[in-house]
């Protein structure tokens, strides 16, 4: 039982991930009705972003020392004596990179947002009023534009970024074994939790929530009533192209940064479709359960079986619940 | 003043070739295919196999997503099931005619087709796309097996054979070439007259609305998994000859870029137009191809020059494809109906 | 009607000319033609681009030397995207421009995927930045072969270092890819030879890999040694870092596509000293190891005087990529003086007659062909401190 809740963690943690890329994606659907293909890239573009400000720029030579390595007197009195690998050395590490790591967090978001707009003004826009068919296509040949850029303007060297918490275990007993899990995936969890709240809590409390849950009913009827409809698809591609900021950097600092980053975007599509592509909590619960089975998969059968294991779920749901688990079933009228 | 194609009949109207123009680029086309194998050289007939082989292909997905209205991110898998089908079989049979091959191919992905085509009638648009999706990786993920591997390779691929047409090995990519193109005319002809008949007719009334397809007494069950049926197993027929003209295969080959890949031919061709899956063929395979002989001309083949062309290139594909979103939905086809319009009204309108 | 046939017909042969010209125009002068297809684009452009340089370098290098036999190089570079069909296309486009002498593939897949159509007027000598077993096979295989040890070979290395290293129990950690399942099956063979026993056999994916779950397992397994296989630039590092995090004693070992320095020091840079220790085998010695290797001295003053700014330090991926090039260039020397015609059949038999060559530097030892490759290797320990790999090891020859 502890070894079961063990790899269930392991899971949630891992789904946490996911869920932060799927953000963007049911953000953008939600109001657009496009599914973006390219969300992976753009992505791949806040990590370079945020490579860019917590590394790049703390290292260019009219940067205070500070920013690079922040070293203040009582943290090295905490620091004293730790070992090599212990929390506490992992924690004064942490801190000696908080500043960049701030400042990398506000650039890349800021840059994000705007790249955000920059897409949906640009090649989104045009294809306002065209099938959603042409428009998802039209963001698959993101794909080839946003790598490109990242190679043209970063090169395609591999890179690293620091961590956006420190990274230990914590370790407890449950069910009489003892458990574990990592501190940074515990960051991880809990900012995909907390992007998930906020976003449901301002679709559903504040004017541009409504607009924006307005237009996801009926197009048409939104503009009717006096909505600005295209200032709703801009937010939500900004929506989407600042929470990706985040993801990024976590995907960054868990798989290193190199213009293969994009990919991810591809694999969480079938989780997405899981959870009902208009669904901010179906998606977060459809990934939590792909992690959760896939960890459990990898734990019995071995990370051969775990690879298809989102794709076979998304069947077994979508032939059970034809739009998603928790999609809303549209009307159609003849 | 000529406004419009003068008809006095029906018959006239569903005969494949109803304008002079249409008769005319028919035979011209045939005789520029009859030319290529005698004036290309390995590189050329490497492309023109390849894009005979992809229109087979994408023929059979315009079938699907263009005439029925279904979307599908899975094709490459029934490509894949067509080429491993081909490559497996000539491990029992080695000498086994070509055409016979193909129609097994086509049984195989056709039935695959068939069990990935249930869910169309509960899952629609996007939801039915993702589902399809699934098919890549899990067919993949049966080819990789290794239980398998005797007969797919594994993960490491596996040679294909050569076809054996009465006795002859076809070696070489002119060989291959008369293999090939002469299979893709006959199953494009067959695709153009399926539109023709009582059975097309009512794929496209799904297409274009499913429940007053109903309404009207269309199974809709029956004719969305035929569709199913009839597109896979086009890609299965491609898949056999795609492993007979290229010397091995890779699992890779097969996943979802292909999916993906066949998908953006078919619009930028032209969905639902019988000559669109060849131009966006034509266009989508060759416009990398150009744009990397363009970029080698500048560069002279100088690595560092190519670090930079390389991405640039990218970029520019993804934009022509955006371009051809945004300034022609309706696929390349339309600028040939444009053109063909304008000559045959030509003086009078534009 | 007149006027478009004759249009039609006129587009139709200017397409033609225009596909068909850069092939004509190229193949007047004389020149020793060398194609080249490296993933500048995709998943693998991190490589491809870092060694695409080394390329223009050589061919530069060479040429000022008086070429080879008093001929110059050319050395065409085309992108692939790490796709072997594009690749195939590059080398077909490549043989329709005329005479080719040395190709350089980019992957493992599209050394299968040419291979058996490298036949007659076809057959081109080939080297590639693969590893792969399969592909130091004479027999069938013969005119493709690699500059180091197969990752077999590697594998072996590793586990014989274990075993002299008095590791008793040891893990193996490996993508779900070709190149990752490449050696497993033979190291699970040296292993039992050796009396090591392997503890854990986890497959993991390519990319993003749940890396909570592959270290619980490996905790549970607790093995001394973890051999890690299959990865390049991610899921190595995260990993190690976490086991350390962990607490985990285990050693982590891995072969050459995760041995990079520069990898390796970004990763100290960034997320901390977590990488001390790390070992893996390396067929080359590290370019910072000039002492016995006066290739790499020559090159560092080459670099320095095209570049004041060069760090000197190279990529042994762009070692690789220098390396099958060199062995390239000794076999058209050796077939040149023994005054035989150019062709792919005499150039690989002048390679497989390489004996006891001095390489000048890359190998502890003086090379010999066998099977199409060069069965030596050292491993390496990694140093936060350094950030050097130092070798721990003598040179092994499998």
């Amino acid at each position: 039982m502890g070894q079961f809740s063990q790899y269930v963690m392991n899971g949630i943690m891992n789904g946490s991930v996911y869920a932060l890329i799927a953000l963007g994606i049911v953000s953008i659907f939600k109001s657009t009705k496009v599914v973006n293909f390219a969300q992976g890239h753009v992505i791949m573009f806040g990590a370079y972003f945020y490579f860019t400000f917590s590394v790049m720029l703390p290292e260019a030579t009219f940067m205070p020392d500070w920013v690079l390595k922040w070293e203040p007197e009582w943290l090295a009195a905490y620091k004293e004596g730790a070992l090599m690998f212990s929390p506490k050395a992992a924690i004064a590490g942490w801190v000696n990179n908080l500043p960049r790591i701030i400042l990398g967090i506000i650039g890349a978001v800021i840059c994000n947002g705007i790249l955000g707009l920059l897409i949906e003004r640009v090649f989104m826009r045009p294809l306002l009023g065209q099938s959603s068919f042409a428009m998802i296509l039209c963001t698959i040949g993101l794909i080839w534009v946003l790598e490109g850029s990242a190679s043209l303007i970063w090169t395609a060297d591999v890179d690293q970024v620091p961590p956006l918490g420190p990274n230990f275990p914590i370790r407890f007993t449950l069910f009489g074994e003892q458990v574990f899990f990592f501190s940074a995936s515990v960051v991880n969890f809990g900012l995909a939790l907390f992007l998930f709240g906020l976003l449901m809590l301002v679709l559903r409390f504040t004017r541009s929530g409504v607009a924006i849950r307005a237009t996801a009913e009926d197009q048409s009827t939104a503009y009717a009533m006096g909505i600005n409809v295209p200032a709703v698809f801009s937010s939500a591609w900004v929506i989407a192209s600042t929470t990706g900021a985040f993801a990024g950097a976590i995907l960054a600092s868990r798989n290193g940064l190199s213009p293969t980053l994009g990919l991810f975007g591809l694999s969480v599509l079938a989780i997405v479709l899981m959870g009902g592509l208009d669904s901010f909590l179906g998606v977060l619960i459809a990934a939590m359960l792909v992690g959760i089975f896939e960890s459990l998969t990898q734990w019995q059968l071995g990370g051969e079986i775990a690879e298809i294991v989102p794709y076979v779920l998304v069947l077994i749901v979508i032939i059970w619940r034809p739009n998603g688990l928790l999609g809303q079933a549209e009307i159609e009228r003849i | 003043m000529i406004i419009g194609e003068y008809k006095t009949d029906y018959g006239q109207d569903e005969g494949i070739w109803n304008t002079w123009a249409k008769k005319l680029g028919f035979v011209v086309a045939l005789l520029l295919l009859l030319l290529i194998p005698f004036i290309g050289n390995d590189y050329q007939l490497l492309m023109a196999g390849q894009i005979a082989i992809f229109v087979i292909a994408v023929v059979g997905l315009n079938v699907l997503v263009g005439y029925t209205g279904l979307m599908s991110l899975g094709h490459g898998a029934f490509f894949a099931l067509g080429a491993y089908t081909t490559v497996a079989l000539h491990q029992f049979f080695p000498h086994l005619f070509p055409l016979i091959t193909l129609i097994i191919s086509m049984v195989v992905a056709g039935f695959f087709g068939f069990l990935f085509g249930l869910p169309s009638l509960r899952v629609k648009g996007l939801y039915l796309a993702v589902a399809t999706l699934s098919a890549n990786f899990i067919v993949l993920f049966f080819i990789r097996q290794d239980w398998l591997e005797h007969l797919t390779g594994g993960r490491g691929g596996i040679e294909t054979p050569n076809a054996y047409f009465f006795g002859t090995e076809l070696i070489t990519n002119q060989q291959k070439y008369f293999l090939i193109v002469p299979i893709a005319i006959v199953m494009f002809l067959f695709a153009q007259n399926l539109f023709r008949s009582r059975f097309g007719r009512a794929l496209i009334a799904i297409r274009d609305n499913d429940h007053s397809a109903e309404i009207l007494g269309i199974s809709l069950f029956n004719y969305k998994l035929k569709s199913f049926v009839i597109s896979a197993a086009y890609c299965g027929a491609a898949g056999t000859l795609w492993a007979y003209f290229f010397p091995a295969i890779l699992p890779e080959d097969f996943g979802l870029n292909m999916s993906i890949t066949l998908l953006i031919c078919l619009v930028a061709g032209g969905m639902g137009r019988s000559l669109g899956p060849i131009f966006g063929t034509i266009l989508i395979l060759m416009v990398p191809e150009l744009l990397k002989m363009g970029a080698f001309y500048f560069s002279e083949g100088n690595a560092s020059a190519q670090i930079y062309f390389s991405p640039i290139r990218d970029i520019v594909f993804g934009l022509m494809i955006i371009g051809f979103l945004i300034f022609e939905p309706m696929g390349l086809v339309s600028i040939w109906d444009r053109f063909w319009r304008f000559i045959n009204r030509w003086p009078f309108a534009k | 009607m007149a006027i478009k046939r004759r249009t039609l017909l006129q587009a139709g042969a200017a397409l033609t000319a225009a596909v068909a010209a850069p092939s004509i125009v190229r193949a007047e002068t004389k020149v020793w033609r060398v194609g080249a297809s490296l993933p500048m684009t995709g998943p693998f452009a991190t490589a491809g681009q870092l060694v695409a340089p080394a390329f223009a370098e050589f061919e530069t290098v060479v040429n000022d030397n008086g070429g080879i036999g008093g001929i110059p190089i050319k050395i065409e570079v085309e992108d692939s995207g790490y796709i072997p069909k594009n690749a195939l296309a590059n080398f077909q486009r490549a043989l329709a421009g005329g005479d080719l002498h040395y190709y350089f593939g980019d992957s493992t897949g599209f050394m299968e995927l040419v291979g058996p159509s490298l036949k007659g007027d076809q057959a081109v000598m080939m080297g590639s930045t693969s590893f792969a077993s399969v592909l130091a096979n004479p027999k069938e295989r013969p005119y493709q072969y690699m500059a180091g040890p197969t990752y077999e070979d590697q594998f072996e290395i590793l586990l014989r270092d274990v075993a002299a290293k008095g590791g008793k129990t040891v893990a193996f950690i490996y993508s779900d890819t070709e190149f990752g399942r490449d050696p497993i099956a033979h190291g699970k063979k040296i292993a039992a030879e050796l009396g090591l026993k392997v503890v854990l056999d986890e497959v993991t994916k390519a990319a993003g890999a749940d890396i909570e779950s592959h270290v619980t397992k490996l905790a549970q397994a607790n093995p001394d040694y973890a051999l890690l296989q299959g990865y390049v630039t991610g899921v190595w590092p995260q990993l190690i870092g976490a086991a350390r995090a962990f607490g985990l004693k285990t050693q982590f070992m891995g072969t050459f596509w995760a041995m990079e320095k520069v990898v390796a020091d970004k990763v100290t840079a960034q997320a901390g000293p977590f990488l001390d220790g790390y070992q893996g085998v390396m067929p080359y010695r590290y370019f910072y190891d000039q002492e016995n290797a006066p290739y790499y001295r020559e090159l560092a003053a080459q670099k320095k005087a095209a570049n004041p700014d060069f760090p000197g330090y190279v990529v042994t991926w762009e070692l690789e990529g220098r390396l099958n090039l060199e062995i390239w260039k000794k076999s058209m020397e050796m077939t040149l003086e023994a005054n035989k015609e150019i062709n792919a059949d005499n150039l690989m038999a002048s390679f497989r007659s390489i004996k006891d060559w001095d390489s000048g530097g890359f190998f502890g030892a003086p090379v010999t062909i066998k099977d199409h490759k060069i069965g030596q290797g050292r491993v390496y320990r990694y140093s936060a401190e350094t950030k050097l790999f130092t070798p721990s090891s003598d040179w092994f020859t499998t």
